[in-house]
């Protein structure tokens, strides 16, 4: 049986809450994705051994990092015998030392200053080796920080917002240096960020924590189409998330109602009531002159509307009360407080924990 | 001029900048990096020679290195009215400065760099001697620098337990002070400005330290 590269299943308890993490990492990039204070960069710390969790397991490749359970002894290798290549928030190079320095900080032999010098140039980084960490750029310190971790020989890399303090080009230009390098080199990285932007762009697979816990883990696609639940909806920052009554469900369809409003859904729901949400692009304008609910059709008057190069976004208000948020091609006739019709696509209503991605 | 004294004053501040260079630097480590039960009374005990009277911190180190003490019993070392007494007095009353300095310039280290040597496989030591010691290296100096000139200068307490031996314990503030009850006003004269240009370049010394702590 195949078993993933990196195991994680760790208990902590901390200040505010309690950590409890389950996560397997293959030769991947998975994005731990959550708010801020949801417990991601003590999950860095425990994996990395820098804090010790109260119970649970590290393994990578077969080896253990970490065990401690009942009636047994505990195993906790020391952060410097794990080979785990960590790149910290804020870098955290060296001050003292060169760029060249820094990455050659954990080599050791006669040729430590040539192998740096390589990472260096593999980071396009080989003209500014004798440069001190406060004479380079974010984006260079950051990629030094990266050589540093690799230098190591670590087949283990965990960053916690390494992308956070730069500017949005230098960002793309470094996500996708990283996704080449994983694939280059078969890496386990595990990429911690509380940007969903960053989390989007980078990651092969999303793992949602919040609280200290995890909501849930899938491909991006697997999350959006099935989120498991309102919380995770609402760290996605998920538009017109809704908790609806089922009306009706046969046949491989529903009939929900959330607050009034009728909404057709693609599959037969069991349970009395579900969360979801509904896709922006997935609501379209109709006539308004023939807005009834009997053919699905709801009307709504236009609250704001902001400009995109493709859409427009709307803010709608129903006649039950709720917002709307509405993408649409160019009407050049609205304007807020125009009275418009809506027509929600049976596609675009997305009932949560329906298949749970695992 | 005294040179016996000028002698005997370097050398006794050598020793004692030694001992603490290794006792400060632990002690600063200590309260640095680890919270324990106590730890208030430790500081607190540490900075008492910088307020209490120097025969009282003398007082104590008589009983510390005196007869019936557990270094004459256990050991038989007996120290008490040489010159290394001396070098402890100066010690003792030098640490404070030692440690806060220290201390300070630990504490304002970074932790995250310090975990960051952890996972590119340094163990404690090598991480003190790579990371922390270079990272520190003003402040310790710094504090090193105080400490020792504060040894130099040490009067009361080496009075009280080195005594005022000529050639053998008398340093040079003891020294100028005998000069001065026997009226040898001019030999007097080129010792305190010999102490003064030595103060004057420590403390200088340490203000360089200061002001360039900002561009490393």
């Amino acid at each position: 049986m195949h078993s993933p590269r990196l195991q994680i299943d760790i208990e902590k308890r901390l200040s505010n809450f309690n950590l409890r993490v389950n996560l397997s990492l293959e030769s991947e990039i998975l994005v731990l994705f959550g708010p801020s204070g949801a417990g991601k960069t003590q999950t860095l710390n425990a994996i990395a051994g820098l804090i010790t969790p109260d119970r649970g397991e590290i393994l990578f490749d077969g080896t253990t990092l970490f065990r401690s359970r009942e009636r047994e002894e505990t195993v906790n290798l020391p952060a410097r015998l794990r080979h785990i290549g960590y790149v910290f928030q804020h870098y955290a190079l060296f001050p003292h030392m060169t760029a060249l320095q820094n990455v050659a900080y954990p080599l050791k032999g006669d040729d430590a200053g040539g192998r740096a010098l390589e990472l260096l140039r593999q980071m396009n980084l080989d003209d500014l080796a004798g440069r001190y960490p406060h004479e380079l750029s974010g984006g260079q310190q950051q990629r030094v920080a990266i050589a540093r971790a690799l230098a190591a020989e670590s087949k283990v890399l965990l960053l916690d917002e390494p992308f956070s303090a730069l500017d949005q080009s230098i960002r793309q230009r470094l996500h996708d240096e990283l996704r080449a390098l994983q694939s280059r080199t078969g890496l386990v990285v595990l990429y911690v960020t509380h940007n969903l932007e960053d989390a989007l762009t980078v990651g092969n697979r999303l793992a949602i924590i919040h609280h200290g816990r995890i909501e849930q883990v899938g491909t991006i696609d697997e999350i959006f189409r099935s989120p498991r639940n309102t919380d995770v909806m609402e760290i996605l920052g998920l538009p017109n998330i809704f908790q609806a009554r089922v009306v009706e469900a046969s046949k491989g369809c529903s009939l929900i109602d959330w607050k009034g409003l009728r909404m057709a859904v693609n599959r037969e729901l069991s349970g009395e009531t579900v969360s979801g949400y509904i896709l922006p692009t997935e609501i379209e304008l109709t006539d308004s002159s023939r807005c009834s609910d009997s053919d699905g059709t709801v009307p709504g008057t236009v609250i704001s509307l902001r400009h995109s190069t493709t859409h427009h976004r709307l803010t709608v208000r129903l006649a039950n009360g709720c917002e709307l948020d509405v993408a649409i091609g160019k009407v050049e006739t609205l304007r807020p407080g125009s009275t418009i019709c809506l027509r929600i696509k049976e596609d675009g209503v997305i009932v949560a924990g329906t298949t749970i991605a695992r | 001029m005294n040179w016996d004294a000028v002698r005997l004053s370097i050398q006794v501040t050598l020793v004692a900048t030694g001992v603490l260079f290794v006792f400060g630097l632990l002690i600063a480590l200590l309260l640095a990096r680890f919270q324990f039960r106590g730890k208030v009374v430790v500081e607190t005990l540490i900075n008492l020679p910088l307020v209490l009277p120097p025969s009282v911190v003398g007082y104590y180190l008589l009983l510390a290195l005196g007869r019936n003490s557990p270094l004459v019993e256990w050991f038989h070392v007996q120290i008490l009215f040489t010159w290394p007494a001396a070098a402890i007095a100066s010690a003792v009353v030098g640490l404070p400065l030692m440690v806060q300095a220290s201390r300070a310039a630990i504490a304002g280290i970074d932790p995250v760099i310090e975990n960051a040597a952890r996972t590119l496989g340094s163990g404690e030591l090598e991480l003190l001697r790579r990371i922390t010691l270079p990272l520190a290296r003003r402040g310790l100096l710094a504090g090193l620098i105080l400490g020792g000139a504060r040894a130099l200068g040490e009067f009361g307490a080496t009075l009280m337990i080195a005594g005022n031996i000529p050639g053998r314990t008398q340093t040079l503030p003891l020294a100028i002070y005998d000069a001065v009850q026997s009226r040898r006003y001019e030999m007097a004269n080129r010792m305190v400005l010999i102490m003064t240009v030595m103060a004057f370049i420590g403390l200088w010394a340490v203000r360089r330290l200061e002001n360039g702590r900002n561009g490393r």
